[in-house]
């Protein structure tokens, strides 16, 4: 296997993505102190294992890693080995410059063709990870040595096959996230983590994409098996949350109405009223008037 | 058109049923709310996710059928899972989330009764056991772990008093739902002294005690003009989910069970008097002044099959849990009866009846290099009856059982009906509605409206649809076997004891 070693602003041959900080193939045949210390990672970097055995931390977590992992690794995570030393074997690696992802969003920049509600929802998905290795995704490798080619062979339109392949790779590694951090066949507790990251950020406005993903589902069968186990669909019974949030806000005096609404996750106060009285009759600052009491 | 609407305030999820004057179903709804685990032992629903999934399902069932098909619904009758606790403070307002029956952090409470003399006089008076489920155990916890919470307590509610308070402003309970707070003295239909005492609360803390058949007052204007209802609807208080299943299984003769089994379980008799247990394993509920439903609750019950199905079942279909199941069922019925000498102890979730043991834990017993899977789908399912068996036997105890009706989801596969049917030696029968509570609801509505003139009556209605017979010879196999498998149960109480300790102790 060939080695190489590509960085951003070095020897010129990025210039043409100033989104990749850096990029390589490594063949590790000599242990040396201080070689990969745990350190914060300033951009998002996808490691694969091509050869050996490694013994890392992300996080704080400790992680075996074999041939065919991959390691995802997000802006602001720590990575490193706990002795600081590199063992033996063949990495290849990629580190992107996407700015910390905040509240989920991921925001790649003009080269990628993802659109805005799909970086939304693979942020959030990325942003949720509950592990940072995806065993055995040989699909990483199959990906990362394509975009090798392309970097080197520079060949007919290599820039917009790189960007295409690293939006691939961001695509297979967030949907093998969400595979293996799945429950097989058990929707109950699939949806209990949806519930979870739903009551997590009520304020967001989620999209049925987003909810589907985090489910690990097309669309269509994550509606049908909402539908199913809730009596719901996805947006009503996310709208059932925010209701029941509301109510119990509007009991305590502390939050403005307007506060209510919006962190409750509706658009304004204008639509908050008219959701709520919908289903309650009374208007909410009715019903606070109704449940508050002066002392 | 007239209508009767059931609405049942479940474990999981509000069930809204809408029936004709004739009992026939014109439509039905559900919608699912969840249920928190924050710690080991805690259960929590959030009161107003309840309320407003209830509000929200009655709003759809109002539009979508009631309305379009211009009906007008002469009362509403309510059901609820039993044992929940929620606080509120002097002005109605919710105290944090309410702890669900399956909330077991009054453990110590409830051991510490149990070994003192109380918990037989307390026996006596409530009906019930004493087990951390209890809302009495639960609000002792509180005043020992959370005195400000109990400082601030204007009243101690059940969840469905809590909806009901919301709608027309009335705190309320039922008799039926009343005992299984453990707080209310059965023979005489009011608060227990000595249990208020025990908790440290005052009657002027607990909802108001009123009949099953007991309006609930008028619906608030706000929701008379969102659901489109005015004050000629009855709001009645209803029942309990367990007493409903009971009447709406038809059974109303004293030497008649019903066999409920959804994700847990339990066996029930209705008759004219309390089964006083010496050993203190089973309760009884007041529904109406003649008539009172007795019986054990037990954990085993689907989730326990469903446990094996995730483990051990064809993960190949994703995500169909129903398929895998049916798949599993199949090779169960390779195996004969008894599963050639491979015994399931089910009690993956700790134990109510009738052994009473929380620290209880599963087990198969006499595997045999001949033994293969399918030998332990079928031990598993015959270990989950079994278990229900053996809270027939408690029963038989104090009365004759001749025949059994089954509901729920897991009783009523063909395959685990037959074989209630040979383990209890007596007729199954599963009734045409698969919804019993829901039924019973509805009985009980009409009754209060006079289209029945008993309780009886009304349940003399709910013919079967399916009879399975026992079988004798497959009777003598499973009893030779259930022998065995009812000493392990008590044998193994100190081991159940040490291993549940050193669960609990295990680092993550």
């Amino acid at each position: 296997m060939y080695q190489f070693h590509y960085q951003q602003g070095a020897a010129g041959r990025l210039d043409a993505f100033p989104h990749i900080l850096e990029i390589y193939a490594k063949k590790n045949t000599a242990i040396q102190l201080q070689s990969f210390p745990q350190q914060v990672a300033s951009g998002l970097c996808i490691y694969y294992i091509q050869e050996g055995k490694f013994e890392w931390f992300v996080n704080g977590k400790h992680y075996f890693l074999f041939p065919g992992d991959t390691v995802l690794v997000l802006p602001g995570d720590t990575i490193g080995n706990d002795k600081g030393i590199l063992e033996l074997g063949c990495i290849w690696c990629l580190q992107l410059n996407i700015p910390q992802l905040k509240q989920g969003e991921l925001q790649p920049g003009a080269w990628s063709g993802l659109s805005a509600t799909e970086c939304a929802a693979v942020g959030k998905l990325l942003h949720l990870k509950s592990t940072a290795v995806l065993s055995r995704m040989s699909e990483a490798g199959r990906i990362l040595s394509c975009l090798f080619y392309e970097i080197h062979h520079l060949e007919l339109a290599y820039v917009t096959r790189v960007n295409q392949l690293i939006d691939e790779l961001i695509v297979a590694v967030t949907r093998q996230l969400t595979r293996q951090c799945l429950p097989a066949r058990d929707f109950s507790s699939i949806f209990m983590k949806l519930e979870d990251a739903l009551r997590k950020d009520l304020s967001h406005q989620w999209t049925v994409e987003e909810m589907a993903a985090i489910a690990g589902m097309g669309t269509t069968l994550f509606t049908e098996k909402v539908k199913g186990f809730t009596g719901f669909t996805p947006i009503n019974y996310l709208i059932n949350i925010r209701i029941s949030e509301a109510t119990r806000l509007l009991k305590r005096r502390e939050v403005s109405i307007t506060d209510i609404a919006l962190d409750t996750g509706f658009y304004s106060s204008q639509h908050f009223s008219t959701t709520f009285k919908k289903l309650t009759g009374y208007t909410p600052g009715e019903f606070r008037k109704n449940n508050t009491y002066t002392e | 058109m007239k209508c009767i609407i059931t609405i049942e305030l479940g474990t999981n999820a509000v069930r809204i049923f809408a029936f004709d004057l004739n009992g026939a179903v014109i439509g039905s709804m559900k919608g699912f709310y969840p249920t928190f685990y924050s710690q080991t032992d805690y259960s929590e629903q959030d009161p107003e996710q309840i309320f407003i999934t209830m509000l929200y399902v009655l709003k759809n069932l109002m539009n979508e059928i009631i309305h379009a098909r211009k009906y007008t619904v002469a009362s509403i009758c309510f059901s609820s899972s039993m044992h929940s606790l929620l606080v509120v403070d002097k002005n109605g307002v919710p105290l944090g989330n309410a702890f669900t029956w399956a909330d077991n952090r009054a453990k110590k409470e409830a051991r510490e009764i149990n070994a003192s003399p109380l918990a037989d006089t307390m026996y006596a008076s409530t009906g019930t056991p004493l087990h951390p489920m209890s809302p009495l155990l639960k609000i002792a916890w509180l005043r020992h772990n959370d005195p400000q919470k109990f400082q601030q307590a204007g009243k101690f509610l059940s969840v469905k008093s809590y909806v009901i308070y919301q709608l027309t402003g009335a705190y309320l309970i039922d008799y039926s739902l009343a005992c299984a707070t453990g707080m209310m003295d059965i023979h005489t239909a009011d608060w227990a002294a000595d249990a208020l005492q025990y908790a440290g609360i005052s009657r002027e803390q607990l909802p108001q005690l009123v009949s099953v058949f007991a309006g609930a007052g008028n619906l608030k204007k706000a929701y008379q003009n969102s659901l489109g209802l005015t004050d000629d609807t009855r709001i009645l208080v209803g029942s309990s989910d367990g007493c409903m299943a009971t009447l709406g299984a038809g059974i109303w003769n004293s030497d008649k069970a019903t066999i409920t089994i959804e994700d847990s379980s339990a066996v029930r008799i209705a008759g004219n008097h309390i089964l006083q247990d010496e050993k203190k394993r089973v309760f009884n509920y007041l529904l109406t002044d003649n008539c009172f439903i007795s019986g054990g609750p037990s954990n085993s019950g689907s989730g326990i099959f469903e446990w094996f199905v995730k483990q051990f079942g064809d993960s190949t279909g994703a995500y169909d849990m129903d398929t895998c199941l049916n798949t599993l069922l199949e090779e169960a019925t390779k195996v004969p009866p008894g599963s050639e000498g491979l015994l399931f102890l089910p009690y993956l979730l700790g134990e109510r009846a009738p052994i009473w043991n929380p620290d209880a834990r599963g087990s198969f017993f006499g595997i045999h290099i001949k033994h293969e899977k399918q030998h332990f789908i079928r031990a598993t399912i015959e270990g989950i009856l079994y278990e229900i068996y053996s809270i027939g036997r408690l029963l038989m105890e104090h009365r004759d059982i001749k025949g059994l009706s089954v509901n729920g989801s897991f009783a009523t596969i063909p395959f685990c009906s037959q074989m209630i049917a040979d383990m209890y030696n007596v007729p199954v029968y599963v009734t045409k509605h698969s919804n019993s509570v829901s039924v019973g609801a509805f009985l009980l509505a009409a009754t209060e409206m006079g289209i029945f003139r008993t309780l009886d009556e009304a349940a003399a209605q709910v013919e079967p649809d399916k009879t399975y017979l026992p079988q004798e010879q497959h009777h003598q196999t499973y009893m030779k076997y259930y022998d065995i498998f009812e000493r392990l149960s008590y044998k193994l109480s100190d081991e159940f004891a040490r291993i549940a300790e050193l669960q609990a102790n295990r680092t993550p």
